[in-house]
């Protein structure tokens, strides 16, 4: 045998270097499989006990306000539900003055910033004799498209009278149809804000107002 | 067979069916509800039936004034004074029971709903545990105490103190279930006032509703045949698979015989020995401590068909449960519900061989096959599962199989076949075919719970009372009505065998499936054998006791009442040890859901988390 050969075979003989693994230990218990399967029913049956008596003593911990550290943490849809965000954007609402008829002028600034082109409006002039003809128009149609709207929040920067809020912290309901999902006028106003109410804090000067800033029809030039 | 009797036999089909279908839709339910608890779920239990609040009430406060009229009533009527202390005990023991459920039941409402007035504070402010522990001790006290009182007591009572009351211990007894029925009335009235007028109340009953919406879902589906399917075969198959096991559970005795008094012919001053109409209220009031009836009664079984050859009845029928699995993988015109069928079809029929051999030691202990002999022998004696325990681990084994659920469920591995044999099936035909697995399911629980659960006995009660009983000494003796027996056993059984379907599920969700081979070998090359090594200890035992001296039959006989003893308090601390695990209030542990909330709370300080705002 030369030299080479014998150096070759010296380096493999140091030995095999790593952690022992252990051979599977087979004896009858481990064999007959119901140790294993009386610890796993065990184990199976702690958690069904621990969870019926959180669930019915009402412990359950909220899976969004107590942040769990590992486990599950599935939330329950219908019965519980993630609190979202104060600055959510939800579905339109159209909000109104005190006396209940919509802000909106019709001015299409909301419809003219929508990138999906979703909001519809047909504006009109306010019949004769109305304190606020010639001034501005109100919206005779004001629909938006809910499945088309992808939720940007545009039209809310847009609108110079804060006449169109994303506050309501709904998002879109599940309907049958497509149909169901076109929000009509009087839909949109009937919606509430998240906190309740109709109106905003922004107050509206009505033409005729003292505090209207604008002009007034008895304005001397 | 009289007219009274069939009258009787429809009855005890209708309990039975009743119970097998209502089971079965129930653990259809169950065994997914179970899942989600395992996993902190809710599961199924949206549906819900809104009811009106006037009906809310009314359903309240309706049945537990029934029950308190039931209870009351009779108490005032025709009482002996040997009667007097069963009913004083049972009314202050049933009294107490009502108590302390309800304060329970009220003070875990006020906890979750806050509390109106001083009442309600009083009611929150203790610990609920303290109810529970005051209530036993109160149990305990009564029971000991009752039987203390001077027998002289009762005597005079029943002799009367005159006027007034020229039947004091009318009086007695009476005012004691006017008592329990005041405690129940009561209560019901304050939790119908707790729902407030002009709401209405989700009935859900905890879920259960889900298994009634999923039977009507299942009726109102579309019946879907595949165009080359065998028209007759596809069709009755699910009535196939069905059957067996609405079929078997005749032979099942639900509970005690039933003694009924045959009355005498004023004619002839003779008993006609037949039950007749008039006789099915003259139930006999005690029977003897061996269940047997007396001379001049009628027994009538609580089975539906008491056949001698009971067991092998329940194997020769349980067979035919095959074909509906194999005629509707055949049928469907479907690759895999073919492969579905052929899988069950197999490991049905090698498992039916393990099944049948590992319960002959069984057979060859109690020597008989007649489903009411197993059972008396477990009540005399020891339960099935003491006496032959590896015996019960293999049927456990085979029943599983039998019934195709998990861990053995390769016929519907969805994994590999979809869902098996009933791939095709739609509508209520799937609906049958589940309805007839969990049938089975049903079955093969009370199976168990015959051969290996004593059936409908319970430990220290006898068909004449509760007698404990240890080696020759008897430690309390108390007598109960016959009916009272009867409606206990009935209950133990149903009981016993909800329970055992209870644990079924966690096998379920507990084993991972297995390979097909690994079955296969399973039942041929494990089951098989250690079913045979069964036989052959069991005999070599039986032989050795035979001719044991007398000294070993009596270490038997206290090794069986010890088994019997075990039960009965395996039995009692499950149940303390559930309701004082639910009365447990730990403190609910809060977690900070960001690092900087950590850090302000270990300043001392608080900041909100993100999503808490």
């Amino acid at each position: 045998m030369s030299e080479q050969n014998k150096k070759w075979t010296r380096a493999a003989v140091r030995g095999v270097t790593g952690k022992a693994i252990a051979r599977p230990n087979r004896n009858a218990a481990v064999q007959s499989f119901v140790p294993a399967w009386l610890k796993g029913t065990g184990l199976t049956m702690q958690h069904f006990f621990r969870n019926t008596k959180e669930r019915m003593l009402g412990q359950k911990r909220d899976p969004v306000l107590d942040n769990l550290d590992g486990g599950i943490t599935t939330i329950e849809y219908p019965e519980e539900k993630r609190p979202y965000p104060e600055r959510f954007r939800g579905l339109h609402r159209l909000t109104v003055r005190d006396d209940g008829s919509p802000r909106c002028v019709a001015c299409l600034c909301c419809s003219t910033a929508c990138p999906a082109q979703c909001i519809h409006i047909e504006p009109e002039e306010y019949p004769e004799g109305d304190e606020r003809r010639g001034y501005e128009r109100y919206p005779a149609k004001f629909v938006i498209d809910e499945l088309r709207c992808v939720f940007c929040g545009f039209c809310v920067q847009a609108c110079p009278c804060d006449a169109i809020r994303m506050d309501t912290g709904q998002h879109p309901t599940a309907y049958d149809s497509r149909d169901q999902f076109i929000y009509e006028k009087e839909t949109l106003i009937e919606m509430d804000a998240r906190g309740g109410g109709r109106r905003t804090a922004n107050p509206r000067h009505e033409p005729g107002d003292s505090t209207h800033p604008g002009l007034s029809r008895d304005h001397e030039h | 067979m009289s007219g009274a009797e069939v009258f009787l036999s429809l009855i005890k089909i209708v309990i039975v069916i009743g119970f097998l279908l209502s089971m079965a839709a129930m653990a259809v339910w169950a065994d997914r509800r179970q899942s989600a608890m395992l996993q902190d779920r809710v599961g199924p239990n949206r549906a819900v039936v809104n009811l009106p609040w006037w009906l809310a009430r009314a359903l309240m406060i309706g049945p537990a004034w029934l029950v308190a009229g039931l209870v009351s009533v009779p108490m005032w009527f025709g009482v002996t004074s040997a009667e007097v202390l069963p009913k004083v005990s049972a009314g202050v023991q049933f009294g107490i029971l009502v108590g302390w459920f309800s304060l329970l039941l009220l003070s875990n409402y006020i906890r979750k709903h806050g509390s109106r007035g001083p009442v309600d504070r009083a009611i929150a402010a203790v610990d609920p545990r303290a109810y529970f522990y005051g209530g036993l001790i109160l149990h305990l006290t009564a029971l000991l105490l009752l039987p203390l009182l001077p027998k002289s007591m009762w005597q005079i009572a029943a002799k009367g103190w005159g006027w007034p009351f020229p039947e004091t211990i009318q009086l007695a007894t009476g005012l004691s279930g006017t008592f329990v029925a005041v405690v129940i009335c009561s209560s019901a009235l304050y939790a119908a006032s707790k729902i407030e007028q002009g709401s209405t109340v989700g009935l859900r009953l905890a879920g259960t509703l889900h298994s009634v919406a999923d039977a009507i879902k299942l009726i109102w589906k579309e019946d879907l045949r595949p165009r080359n399917a065998d028209k007759l075969l596809y069709g009755l198959a699910p009535l196939l698979a069905m059957f067996p096991a609405l079929v078997t559970f005749a032979v099942l005795p639900f509970g005690n015989t039933m003694c009924f008094v045959d009355t005498i012919d004023k004619a002839t001053k003779k008993a006609n020995g037949v039950l007749d109409f008039g006789e099915l209220t003259n139930l006999a009031s005690t029977v003897a401590a061996n269940g047997q009836c007396a001379k001049g009664q009628i027994a009538v079984g609580l089975q539906v068909a008491d056949l001698n050859v009971g067991l092998l009845y329940i194997f020769a029928i349980a067979g035919t449960g095959i074909i509906g699995a194999a005629l509707a993988g055949w049928a469907s015109d479907n690759k895999f519900a073919l492969l579905g069928g052929l899988r069950a079809t197999s490991q049905m029929v090698s498992y039916e061989v393990a099944l049948g051999l590992s319960i002959v030691g069984m057979l060859m202990v109690t020597g008989s096959v007649h489903m009411g002999s197993i059972v008396d022998w477990q009540g005399a004696n020891a339960w099935g599962i003491f006496v032959q325990p590896l015996g019960f681990l293999l049927f456990l084994t085979a029943v599983v199989a039998e019934t195709k659920r998990v861990p053995f469920d390769q016929p519907e591995g969805e994994s590999e076949l979809v869902a098996g044999y009933f791939l095709e099936y739609s509508g209520m035909k799937f609906g049958l075919f589940f309805m007839g697995e969990y049938a089975e399911f049903v079955f093969s629980s009370a199976l168990l719970v015959t051969l290996f659960f004593g059936g409908y006995h319970l430990p220290f009660i006898d068909p004449d009372g509760i007698r404990i009983v240890l080696g020759s000494s008897v430690i309390f003796e108390q007598s109960l009505q016959h009916w009272a027996v009867t409606l206990i056993h009935v209950g133990a059984f149903f009981g016993k065998t909800i329970v055992v379907m209870w644990l079924h599920v966690f096998i379920r969700w507990t084993l991972p499936r297995f390979r097909y081979d690994q079955v296969m070998k399973l039942g041929w090359t494990k089951l098989l054998p250690l079913a045979l090594v069964n036989i052959l200890l069991t005999g070599i035992v039986l032989l050795g006791c035979m001719d044991a001296s007398p000294r070993v039959a009596v270490a038997l006989d206290w090794a069986a009442d010890l088994s019997q003893a075990f039960v009965a308090l395996a039995a009692f601390g499950a149940v303390i040890w559930m309701i004082t695990g639910l009365l447990d209030t730990p403190k609910r542990p809060t977690y900070r859901s960001s690092s900087s909330a950590r850090y302000a709370a270990a300043a001392g300080g608080v900041k909100a988390g993100d999503m808490q705002a």
